[in-house]
């Protein structure tokens, strides 16, 4: 599995997904569900961190966020 | 390496930015700057490609090395209004140069910090060094880091 899909899937899917914003080294993600986010899915991905405020969820992915937020968007 | 101050202003230790990404040293160490009120050009930190710029951020990649300068935080919902940009995706810069205007003085009236993050990505800690202590002033295009 990539490392977008494993992501996506850490995130819930699209359906728990209402909105993925890269910044330089994070994906900034809004989600519908906090609860349908998986911690251990996403930290396998190798990701940096990972940082949660109720339904804002930060996944630090270093400096190719950018590029992961397309193969993420490729997915759909 | 050397790495230079992008904007004027108070130095301040990363630990102490009020953002847990950075405060945790998670993309790497470095200091950061709370930059003066006229602080409005931000300058290229180091001498080297632009491996992504984005109006509120810039990553430089110089010797195998990313060098990343934040422009505040949570700027990235500013959407890029109120910055101009001065340098694209894969332009080689020279260190001191002017790639973003921007107005600090503005962002923190937006309810934001303005503070700058300059961060040796995915550096080891001990291979960073400050060259200006926290709660000095530096100029910007001063040196601020040494990175082994």
């Amino acid at each position: 599995m990539s490392k977008a899909e494993t992501i996506l899937e850490g995130l819930g899917g699209f359906d728990n997904i209402v909105e993925i914003e890269p910044c330089i080294t994070r994906l900034r993600v809004q989600v519908n569900d906090a609860a349908l986010v998986d911690d251990a899915k996403l930290k396998s991905a190798g990701i940096f961190g990972l940082m949660k405020s109720g339904t804002a969820v930060q996944v630090v992915v270093g400096p190719e966020a950018d590029n992961i937020a397309d193969d993420i968007e490729d997915l759909r | 390496m050397r790495v230079f101050a992008p904007v004027s202003g108070k130095v301040v230790a990363m630990e102490d930015v009020p953002d847990p990404v950075f405060a945790q040293a998670i993309v790497g160490p470095g200091l950061a700057i709370e930059p003066d009120a006229d602080a409005t050009k931000a300058l290229a930190p180091v001498s080297g490609r632009i491996a992504k710029i984005h109006p509120h951020a810039v990553v430089i990649e110089a010797e195998a090395k990313g060098v990343l300068a934040h422009l505040g935080l949570n700027t990235v919902e500013l959407n890029g209004q109120g910055f101009t940009l001065h340098a694209a995706d894969n332009e080689d810069v020279q260190a001191g140069q002017i790639i973003i205007e921007w107005d600090p003085q503005a962002v923190r009236e937006g309810g934001r910090s303005a503070i700058v993050p300059v961060v040796a990505m995915q550096a080891k800690a001990e291979d960073v060094h400050g060259l200006v202590a926290p709660g000095e002033h530096v100029n910007a295009g001063q040196a601020l880091l040494e990175w082994d």
